[in-house]
């Protein structure tokens, strides 16, 4: 066999281990790359921190799934991270089902962590007074819609079955007039229906946080000013880690980090494969035409 | 009758909603909330039949002895497991539902997508070739945003992440915007083909 077979027929299983070798490597041992800021992480970042203290709430759709966990979950504890530190109340919803589980467990982290450094009543975070989660509504554009008219109508209970009106936050938010921004963080088009919807209709101001494979089919809403700000992928979710570190929102970066460090090893793993079945390719294109 | 109700009332339902969009009047908000609260009501029926649907599917599956017969058992218990333990023990922070969920449900969802990412390396190996000028460029173009978005992407060349987000912003954007366009007209005809009674596939049956 010539050698330029040879690179363009690499078994698989040498693919896979070689792969499963530059994911685990990372861990281990652990780069510190300096990320690039890209301007649609700092625009989201920038409108979260433009928002005045004790006027209106941040909602944040739990829209993601266990599959695009990696990607998603980061976002999610930094966003609530830095909603947190400015003192703004977050109301979370979901309309994926599988989305109140991780919903939960963001929250859970989050919450866990600064109370754990909390001195006093006001440091701490309380349920129904600094953050509620509303859980997860069938029929998801008539929920949309309505929350634009009343948010209770819609979610007379929360995901404990806690009634709505018992919190204190919910006493003063009745609809989207009291929401300063909705963040979508979801691997589906969730955030295009907010877009054609409640923003159409009630002008609510929509960020996401989107997995980078759908990430590219919402350019053209941050251009046009629909998106205020989007974390694309695992790297925008590192972006966010950065921006609320150096801002001392966060003591450490998260997941995010490190994930992009196995991401960027696969990713010029699978160039150099790809490469080098491209040059065996010409040169057994070459030697076929010469023959 | 039986065809001409539906078509009637998607027709007078479809021209009533159209306009109470751009009526601001009282009468047509609370309107529009009513209707909303029907169809939130209505869909969580549509998912009750779903269940039912689930339910009598994999029932036949078993009854019968069917292939693969033994997953449906593991189906309808996981299913009829997971509905009683949250309704009876909750499903907040550290619940035996929540503990389930992210103990064994996420990590098996985790790893089956996981797995694509090998299909993906091993296939992009094989079938990524250079073979035209549209490939060639589509090949080129995949590299410098794959590089471009990696923190590496910086010590090829400063301006080589700024490249990378160019590609995204103006090509990747023309031709998403030109494809958004595309399906918003699609829809609007669809729609109206809907309302109209031109298109009624969704009544179902024959013609």
């Amino acid at each position: 066999m010539k050698w330029y077979e040879i690179i363009s027929r690499i078994d698989r299983r040498i693919i896979y281990l070689l792969l499963t070798f530059f994911v685990v490597l990372p861990f281990f041992i652990p780069l510190t790359i300096p990320q690039n800021i890209m301007p649609q992480t700092q625009k989201l970042f920038d409108f979260i921190e433009a928002i005045p203290q004790d006027d209106k709430v941040v909602l944040i759709s739990f829209d993601y799934t266990p599959q695009t966990m990696p990607e998603c979950r980061p976002m999610a504890i930094a966003l609530l991270k830095h909603c947190f530190a400015r003192n703004l109340p977050v109301i979370g919803v979901s309309y994926d089902p599988q989305g109140p589980g991780l919903a939960v467990e963001a929250f859970a982290t989050v919450v866990d962590e600064l109370n754990a450094h909390a001195v006093t009543r006001e440091d701490s975070l309380v349920y129904g007074e600094d953050y509620v989660y509303l859980g997860w509504k069938s029929g998801r554009i008539a929920a949309l819609l309505e929350m634009g008219e009343n948010i209770k109508g819609v979610y007379p209970r929360d995901h404990f079955r806690n009634a709505v009106d018992s919190f204190p936050l919910m006493q003063r938010v009745n609809n989207y007039k009291q929401v300063a921004i909705a963040i979508v963080l979801a691997a589906a088009d969730y955030p295009l229906d907010w877009i054609r919807y409640p923003q159409t209709r009630y002008g609510v101001k929509v960020g996401t946080g989107l997995t980078a494979v759908m990430a590219p089919k919402y350019y053209p809403f941050v251009q046009t000013g629909q998106v205020s700000g989007m974390m694309s992928g695992m790297k925008g979710a590192a972006e966010y880690e950065k921006l609320i570190l150096d801002k001392g929102y966060a003591k450490e970066l998260g997941t995010a980090e490190t994930g992009m460090n196995s991401q960027s090893m696969i990713h010029i793993l699978i160039i150099v494969f790809i490469i080098l079945g491209n040059i065996g390719y010409f040169f057994a294109r070459r030697k076929k035409s010469e023959s | 009758m039986k065809r001409l109700l539906p078509l009637a009332v998607c027709l007078v339902m479809g021209i009533v909603m159209i306009v109470q969009f751009f009526s601001p009047h009282p009468v047509s908000l609370q309107f529009n909330s009513m209707i909303l609260k029907w169809v939130i009501i209505l869909a969580a029926f549509a998912m009750v039949l779903a269940i039912g649907n689930l339910i009598r599917h994999h029932g036949i599956k078993i009854q019968r002895h069917k292939e693969n017969w033994p997953f449906s058992i593991v189906t309808l218990a996981s299913m009829t497991g997971m509905a009683v333990i949250g309704l009876f023990w909750g499903v907040e922070d550290g619940s035996l539902f929540q503990k389930i969920y992210l103990n064994i449900f996420a990590p098996l969802s985790a790893t089956m997508f996981a797995l694509l990412a090998y299909y993906m390396a091993s296939a992009a190996y094989r079938a990524f070739r250079a073979k035209s000028l549209e490939a060639s460029l589509l090949l080129i173009a995949a590299f410098i945003v794959m590089l471009g978005f990696m923190p590496f992407g910086q010590y090829i060349h400063p301006q080589f992440p700024a490249f990378a987000e160019w590609i995204m912003r103006v090509p990747n954007m023309a031709s998403q915007r030109g494809i958004n366009l595309g399906i918003a007209f699609g829809a609007i005809a669809t729609a109206m083909k809907i309302i109209l009674g031109i298109e009624r596939s969704w009544l179902g049956g024959k013609e």
